[in-house]
């Protein structure tokens, strides 16, 4: 066999493993992308949305008289008017109810109260500002411990009387639900028998996801056929459309839900928002397209946040820094209605994996959802379901242990670290973890960064008192649980988490892959056709991957949770086994030799022993169309439905170096050093993309975003003046490393990586500012590390100069 | 949004003088620039407008005004007003003022201390900038309060006490019809800068 011959041919596939570039982008540099703002239609017309001034208040009236009179309102649309079609309150993904359009009560400041449809968009507007509604105001609770006192003003009235939840017993009127994993009694036993322990509050602030693009639709209703098509920003369009067809009655066989083109979603576009459902109601109702699109104030403020998660934990470990014990107590700010994004059956998410990278024999968590004053959502920004607060929580739990012992924080977390031979690992909390090697990773960043010389040069800063700096360091070792999941454990709606994808392969030797998830930027047009080629053989260049259309995409859950490639991308490798399988049958005939005779080499089958006699997959595609083996169907197409039979976990070391100005404040980020191991690579460029991203955005979370409330209830901080999105100005330097540890269960052995470096950075980035006054008694700092916050800081430590 | 304000500006007139305007609902709110009393309910309650400028944006707040003590026993004042604006923000204030002789002879202090309670876009977009804007326009009027009440001391007898019917209408003092932002941007950003350096103003 010719090697250089076989290495072209390779090369030729640009199959897993290679760094093709992004087929996506030749659209998006030259502004070609299709957006749903992009979509026109004929006679279309333009919602926008009246919203609530007040955070709680009650609605004495709406008076649309003068709306009416602007010219080109065509409708104006009050709860009481979907009310005769029950639309007024609609289902959430978290077993509650959210108001569509405020019916009778206001709950949260830029609550959806009215909406009102013109034939453009500037009439929209100044139809919204005539108006006019009656509020009487009512005391507003921001507060979530405020919420569960006992005199607390009763929120969500429509729920009076009901003393039991979705997920169990509500023992407040502002109490959603109590969840726990793990043992009490172990973990109890673990403190009561500790010869160290530690306890850390720990806040971890609302933040935003903010994509660029913000929500909206475009919704079309003929009334001849009944039939609806809806353009809209969603990460999950069949799990939309399964909803439309509950909620409206329409067959699930007359609704196409398309995701075109979508700009990031990081957990905003997974729900069901009052817009997309009124464009819906107003297009049925007046027969013609109607298009919303929220602005950017509208985002910020009203579709889904993420975290506001008040921890407690505490650390029990031996005389030696072993740590035998967690418990780890939340309250968890779920805003006016339970909405929050995660498998129906946890209410908390996945934020029991918060027992980390860690060998803790005992464990116990428990999560408690409050009713408050603020927009609804709890939404995985960028990370699986609540795994950020678990990771954020156990990071930061493991530094205040080494503070307290004494010890390094790398050396604590070697102590702990659950070991190779481990594997697969049971955790406290009931994980299977599949695969990992902590302490190879751990080894190279430490090496890389010359992590004793960074340790001797802040100690001779600190023995300094006219440094001009504080410098911190900041470690953080983390293990995410992804790809949700297991049908057995996960379901959304009922309907379990597995995904799809459906390839069909065309004579000429192209072919065509459609999948159940959507890009909302991660590059699945790229990726998904490598992992294609490498399975059956042909070049990635010809693979067509088309996503988000419900009319022609298998049903799959869609793409949140870091779940593409663990849960699809299964799914491809699957459904291309099945062609592969067929084609060697195919092959065989065609070469007239026994299928055991055959060997697959990169884009072929040879004949054992004699390569000369083979039939590439070209050859077999022409051959599915016109010479198939007696009693064959022909063609070459496959389906799959792949339902994971555990969980991924991805993990990673990650290093940072600060440099805090002691005269503003001002934080330095010298250097970020990211070694992630997502198992097998499908293609290092895109991954190196994802995790830059996700750096980005962990560092927008750590050091700037927040939504700050006022004692009424305004959100301070919904426009981009105020809410920090890092541009290349702001942004450190990023270094990447990896090991590869592949996940034995999945079908190509990878993991999932867009996600990790947004989980695993912002402990980094709080780990490296507590550092730097980790001498002066300083065990906490909560987020965003901004320079007034830092300064703060520096002054209460009397180290500000 | 809470803003609380505690203010005593000088005014060039006396006690008794400036009665006549602060003692007048509608003579006090001409003071205030772009306010306006529409209608009057009954002998304590009103309606009224507030229109403010900001570049192409222009907000007007309408709502009711409620007087809950006029005590001129005390020359004071205690009134809460309440209003919205149709694009989404509202505003109510909770004032109470009161005149104190002034340090010379004919002179007096307005004294007044309000709370404004702000929420919609006006608390989301302008947190930073509203006790300032606040400052500023609480400045705005205690110069047109003091042009006021010299009128009133030219419409009367000198050493007679304004009768305060009378004295409804010192007009001329506030001729604003609208609160300008702009001007008002100039000297919330004086005093920004003042502040940044350190200077008390």
């Amino acid at each position: 066999m010719n090697a250089p011959e076989t290495k072209e041919r390779l090369a030729a596939l640009q199959g897993m493993g290679d760094s093709r570039l992004r087929k996506e982008d030749a659209r998006f540099i030259q502004g070609k992308g299709n957006y749903v703002d992009d979509i026109k239609m004929p006679e279309m017309l333009h919602m926008d949305i009246v919203r609530s001034p007040f955070a709680h208040a009650r609605i004495k009236g709406i008076d649309k008289t003068e709306a009416l009179k602007v010219p080109g309102v065509l409708a104006v649309l009050t709860a009481d008017d979907l009310k005769p079609f029950k639309l007024h309150w609609m289902p959430t993904l978290a077993g509650d109810v959210a108001a569509v359009l405020a019916d009778e009560k206001v709950h949260f400041q830029m609550q959806e109260v009215a909406v009102v449809i013109a034939t453009d968009r500037y009439a929209a507007a100044d139809g919204v500002e005539a108006v006019q509604v009656d509020y009487e105001e009512l005391p507003v609770v921001i507060d979530p411990f405020e919420a569960l006192k006992p005199d607390a003003p009763v929120l969500r009235e429509d729920l009076a009387g009901k003393t039991e939840g979705a997920h169990g017993k509500r023992d407040h009127h502002n109490h959603i639900f109590t969840w726990d994993a793990g043992d009490k009694a172990a973990a109890d036993a673990a403190f009561d028998n500790a010869a160290v322990t530690v306890q850390q509050h720990l806040y971890y602030p609302r933040v935003h996801p903010c994509p660029l693009e913000t929500c909206g639709c475009v919704a079309s209703f003929d009334p001849v056929r009944g039939e609806l098509t809806t353009y809209l920003t969603s990460q999950a369009p069949h799990v939309v459309r399964t909803v439309v067809s509950l909620l409206s009655g329409i067959p699930e066989s007359k609704i196409r839900i398309v995701s075109p083109d979508i700009g990031g979603g990081f957990g905003n576009k997974v729900g069901v928002y009052p817009g997309y459902v009124c464009a819906i109601a107003a297009t049925i109702v007046l027969g013609k397209p109607v298009k919303w699109i929220e602005d950017r104030v509208e985002n910020i403020s009203s579709t889904a946040f993420a975290r506001d998660y008040h921890m407690d934990g505490e650390i029990a470990a031996t005389a030696d820094g072993r740590i035998t014990g967690l418990r780890v107590n939340v309250v968890a700010d779920h805003g006016a209605f339970d909405a929050c994004a995660d498998p129906t059956k946890f209410p908390a998410g996945l934020f029991h994996i918060c027992s980390g990278s860690y060998d803790i024999p005992a464990a116990y968590a428990q999560v408690k959802g409050v009713y408050t004053n603020k927009a609804p959502g709890g939404v995985a920004y960028r990370c699986s379901f609540r795994v950020t607060e678990a990771v954020y929580l156990i990071e930061r739990l493991v530094d205040v242990l080494a503070q307290k012992m004494n010890m390094d924080k790398a050396e604590i977390r070697a102590k702990n670290f659950i070991k190779k031979e481990q594997f697969p690992y049971t955790s406290a909390f009931g994980f299977e973890y599949d695969s990992g090697d902590y302490q190879t990773a751990l080894d190279k960043v430490l090496e890389a960064v010359d992590y004793k010389a960074l340790r001797a040069e802040q100690a001779a800063k600190r023995a300094d008192p006219s440094c001009p700096t504080l410098m911190g360091i900041g470690l953080v070792s983390f293990t995410e649980v992804v790809g949700a999941g297991p049908s057995k454990m996960c379901d959304i709606l009922g309907v379990g988490m597995f995904d799809s994808c459906e390839i069909r392969v065309h004579p000429t030797g192209s072919a065509i892959a459609r999948m159940g998830t959507i890009s909302t930027g991660q590059a699945h047009a790229t990726t998904y056709a490598q992992i294609i080629a490498t399975e059956i053989g042909l070049p990635s260049e010809v693979i067509q991957v088309e996503e988000g259309d419900t009319s022609t995409a298998p049903y799959g859950l869609g793409t949140y949770g870091s779940r593409s490639t663990p849960v699809a991308g299964a799914a491809i490798a699957m459904a291309s086994r099945k062609i592969h399988a067929k084609a060697r049958k195919i092959a065989a005939h065609l070469l007239e030799v026994s299928e055991n005779d055959l060997d697959w080499e990169i884009d072929r089958f040879n004949v054992k022993g004699d390569p000369s006699k083979h039939k590439t997959m070209k050859d077999i595609c022409w051959a599915a169309y016109n010479n198939v083996p007696p009693g064959m169907e022909m063609g070459l197409e496959a389906v799959h439905y792949y339902d994971p039979p555990n969980f991924t976990y991805p993990f990673g070391i990650y290093l940072c170096v600060v440099d805090i100005d002691r005269g503003t404040g001002e934080t330095q980020v010298r250097r970020f050093y990211a070694l992630d191991d997502c198992g097998t690579r499908i293609n290092p460029m895109v991954i190196e993309g994802q995790i830059h991203g996700g750096l980005t955005e962990g560092y927008a979370v750590a050091m700037g975003q927040q939504m700050p409330f006022d004692a009424q209830g305004n959100l301070q901080g919904n426009t981009l003046m105020d809410y920090f999105l890092p541009t290349s100005v702001e942004t450190p330097h990023w270094e990447t490393d990896h090991t590869v540890t592949p996940s034995p269960h999945h079908p190509i052995g990878a993991k999932g990586v867009a996600e990790s470096p947004h989980v695993g950075s912002i402990p980094t980035f709080t780990s490296a500012v507590v550092d730097a006054f980790a001498h002066l008694g300083v065990t906490d700092m909560t987020m965003p590390h901004t320079s007034y916050r830092v300064w703060q800081q520096l002054v209460k430590s009397g180290v500000a100069l | 949004m809470e803003v609380k304000l505690d203010k005593t500006y000088p005014v060039g007139a006396s006690v008794a003088q400036a009665w006549a305007v602060l003692g007048d609902i509608r003579a006090t709110a001409a003071c205030m620039p772009g306010a306006q009393i529409t209608e009057q309910l009954d002998d304590t309650h009103y309606k009224g407008t507030v229109k403010s400028k900001v570049g192409p944006a222009v907000m007007t707040f309408g709502g009711d005004i409620e007087v809950l003590a006029l005590e001129p026993a005390a020359f004071r004042l205690q009134m809460v007003g309440k209003g919205a604006d149709k694009s989404g923000s509202s505003a109510s204030m909770n004032l109470t003022a009161h005149l104190e002789p002034g340090d010379a002879e004919g002179q007096s202090k307005l004294v007044g201390r309000a709370t404004f309670v702000v929420s919609g876009k006006l608390a989301q977009f302008g947190s930073r900038l509203l006790v300032p804007v606040s400052d500023a326009m609480l400045a705005q009027f205690a110069k047109n309060f003091d042009a006021a009440a010299a009128a009133v001391a030219a419409a009367s007898a000198v050493g007679e006490p304004a009768p305060a019917v009378a004295a409804g209408t010192p007009a001329p003092a506030a001729p604003a019809k609208e609160l300008n932002a702009l001007a008002l941007m100039w000297t919330v950003i004086k005093g920004w800068f003042a502040g940044l350096f350190g200077k008390k103003t």
